[in-house]
């Protein structure tokens, strides 16, 4: 708490503790005091890091993913055109080919996106977690791998290529001044090319400070088995469950 | 993901009180509040009575024995007007309070009752949760939330005052004292005096007779007043039931519920059918001094107060990402044994062996089976290899439990309820897990674990069975 003498103490602590947001924090006349603007610096700085790092080979290693790039050759290019980010390069596409099982029922990839921090911090605990919760659903999952400098919609490359009935993508999120390592988890049922956003769906905010990255695993599989028995995802798989709950005069 | 489903649950709360005996019926809205792209967060939205039943007379057999069966009775005619049956109840409480508790048949009563009434959540009450559980049908627990004061309910019946401290919500303490409206009633000229006050009576050198029930009534006006201040003497001690007031600070405000207090607000005109002190009582504590000292808050139930908190605030909803074995539920009278983890893994698993040793000495001494819930708090964060070396730690421990067959039960504070249960399983496929989080519980509460509702979580009801003997 920035504020020396507060109106009421234990009423702002209170109110602290409901929000990231930086509230309470006082100031030195006009400006913000310099612990605040300093913490600040920081923040913005991590989020800047956690944009143009690298996820670590030896992580990769670890997970066993083998590794692969989009058509976004630098960082600098990947800010600017999204669209090659959504693309995989040529040599790619042939890796995946020759390392691949084709057709699994669940494809798992993971890329860096806009936070290589995110996967760095985060994306051990929930893809252990995750896997575990597919094994004890039964599912097949094919061979995993890491895109690099990839966006959400290049998992309708990956969907042409492999044919699984459904990917999911554990991707970086765009850092803020709150967490530069959150992490996303995007579904879609048979993503291939054309394949519109609306049928694409989300779990995000996992992260240390948001949800927890091996709880956020062990649900996903629960989401994975949802999205299997209705063959559908994003709104599709909406509309499908809300016309299931007509037919059946439950709601 | 994105459709806000709702669902509707069916409560009952009964209360059997020393002098009356009242039902509810509620209806619970469950909805998934956490946005889209969320994992879900599902949470009681509204709570609306269906019905209210009027007020009977307690049935008793004797002055010791509850008459069960007209117990039964009232229930089921209850039901018959509301429109409703037992297997639409999903959860609920029965609560026994005041003097009825010590009654030789009351725990029998609550083991009928959860048969007969339902396949609802039980809870028999202590004292301190019939104070907790008046406040909160009062309106006093609310009211110290919206005013962030602190508020004391005091719920007066027939044969006890309950009082419940609530700071901004928070429960601050409770107190318990024979003073009520059954006290002392007569029948034309002969006055029974409860034995509870007896001795007080004596002490005080008060002769208990008609003439004199307004000197009585006062002075338990004035223990009152003391009591909620802090000021008591040894003499009014002897009206406590059980411990002195567990609360510090300043109450600022009263709220005043049960039968007593709707004499006060004159709200069903009840009072003057029952031969006894209640009037009298109300009277005293309206034209008390010391207690008009403070600021009074309407409550918005009166005589309703206790069975209204036990039909609507007793549930609680678990986290939306659990493990349970639904076969092996509802479960319930599990006593809750607790594992502080302050914050360090390595801390928690050390003493584990030790906690499971310890939870069987004290629930289970002579190894028949009886099951016990851990509660995990204070855990750090944990990675996915954390949650394995804790569920080794557990499965290891466990082996000192005579019953393997029994479902493993744990409820924690934060979020890591599936992925523990997840990788128990993993280890051991044979043993039955319920695994609930983000659920509060205390050392030595019981707990009440309904079946696994559609929206994917379970009614929980925590509670202190305390029979006071």
């Amino acid at each position: 708490m920035g504020i020396n003498e507060p109106f009421n103490k234990e009423e702002l602590e209170d109110l602290i503790t409901k929000t990231p947001a930086r509230i309470g924090i006082g100031r030195a006349g006009t400006r913000p005091r310099t612990d605040s603007w300093l913490k600040f610096r920081f923040d913005h700085a991590a989020a800047v890091d956690a944009v143009y790092g690298d996820v670590s080979e030896v992580l990769l290693k670890r997970l066993d993913l083998f590794k692969v790039k989009t058509r976004a050759s630098d960082k600098e290019v990947y800010l600017r055109r999204p669209d090659y980010g959504r693309k995989l390069s040529d040599e790619a596409k042939q890796m995946i080919e020759a390392k691949c099982i084709k057709g699994p029922m669940v494809q798992i990839i993971i890329s860096d996106g806009l936070s290589s921090k995110a996967v760095e911090e985060n994306v051990e605990d929930v893809y252990l977690s995750f896997k575990q919760s597919l094994l004890r659903a039964n599912l097949d999952v094919g061979t995993p791998f890491y895109i690099e400098k990839g966006r959400v919609a290049v998992m309708d490359d990956v969907g042409e290529i492999l044919r699984p009935k459904v990917i999911v993508l554990l991707i970086g999120e765009r850092p803020g001044l709150v967490s530069a390592e959150s992490l996303s988890a995007y579904f879609c049922y048979e993503p291939r090319l054309g394949t519109i956003e609306a049928e694409r769906m989300v779990i995000s905010n996992i992260h240390k400070g948001g949800i927890p990255p091996v709880e956020a695993g062990a649900h996903l599989g629960t989401v994975i088995q949802k999205i299997l028995k209705y063959q559908a995802s994003g709104m599709s798989l909406v509309k499908k469950e809300n016309e299931e709950e007509k037919s059946t005069g439950s709601a | 993901m994105l459709n806000k489903q709702l669902e509707r649950i069916i409560s009952a709360g009964i209360d059997i009180g020393t002098s009356t005996t009242k039902l509810v019926i509620s209806e619970f809205s469950l909805m998934n509040v956490a946005g889209g792209g969320q994992v879900p967060k599902i949470e009681i939205t509204d709570k609306k009575v269906l019905y209210r039943s009027p007020i009977f007379r307690t049935p008793l057999l004797s002055d010791t024995v509850i008459d069960i069966p007209a117990v039964q009775r009232i229930v089921e005619s209850e039901y018959h007007h509301a429109g409703i049956t037992m297997e639409k109840i999903q959860t609920g409480a029965v609560i026994i309070t005041g003097e009825t508790a010590t009654k030789q048949n009351a725990e029998e009563m609550v083991h009928q009752l959860s048969k007969a009434a339902g396949e609802f959540l039980v809870a028999a009450a202590g004292p301190d949760l019939e104070g907790i559980i008046a406040a909160k049908g009062s309106g006093a627990y609310q009211h110290s939330i919206e005013t962030r004061k602190t508020i004391a309910n005091i719920d007066i019946g027939g044969g006890t005052a309950n009082i419940a401290v609530y700071r901004s919500g928070t429960l601050c303490g409770t107190c318990t004292l024979h003073i009520g409206g059954r006290l002392m009633e007569w029948e034309g000229a002969e006055m029974k005096v409860a034995p509870s006050i007896e001795q007080w009576l004596k002490t005080k050198g008060y002769s208990p007779s008609k003439e004199n029930r307004g000197i009585i009534t006062d002075e338990m006006a004035k223990v009152l007043a003391r009591f909620l201040d802090n000021s008591y003497t040894k003499e009014d001690e002897q009206l406590l039931v059980g411990k002195v007031p567990s609360w510090t600070g300043r109450i600022e405000g009263l709220m005043f519920s049960g039968g007593v207090s709707d004499c006060m607000y004159h709200e069903e005109l009840m009072c003057t059918s029952f031969q006894d002190i209640g009037m009298t009582l109300a009277t005293s504590i309206k034209e008390n001094k010391e207690l008009a000292y403070w600021e009074w808050e309407k409550p918005v139930e009166t005589i309703r107060a206790t069975v209204l908190g036990a039909g609507t605030h007793t549930t609680e909803i678990s986290g939306a990402t659990i493990e349970v074995n639904d076969s092996h539920l509802p479960v319930r009278n599990i006593p809750v044994y607790r594992i502080d983890f302050q914050g360090v893994l390595e801390q928690g698993i050390e003493g584990m062996t030790k906690a499971v040793q310890d939870a069987i000495t004290i629930y289970d001494p002579q190894r028949e089976g009886q099951n016990f819930a851990f509660y995990l708090t204070n855990l750090p964060y944990l990675s996915f290899r954390d949650i394995q070396l804790l569920t080794f730690a557990f499965t290891e421990a466990l082996k000192q439990k005579p019953n393997q067959q029994q479902p493993l039960i744990i409820v924690m504070d934060s979020d890591y309820g599936k992925v523990l249960g997840q990788t128990l399983l993993a280890s051991q496929p044979d043993q039955p897990v319920i695994c609930i989080d983000q659920t509060q519980v205390e050392h030595g509460d019981y707990l009440d674990i309904g079946r696994l509702l559609r929206s994917g979580v379970v009614p929980v009801v925590v509670k202190t069975l305390t029979f006071h003997n």
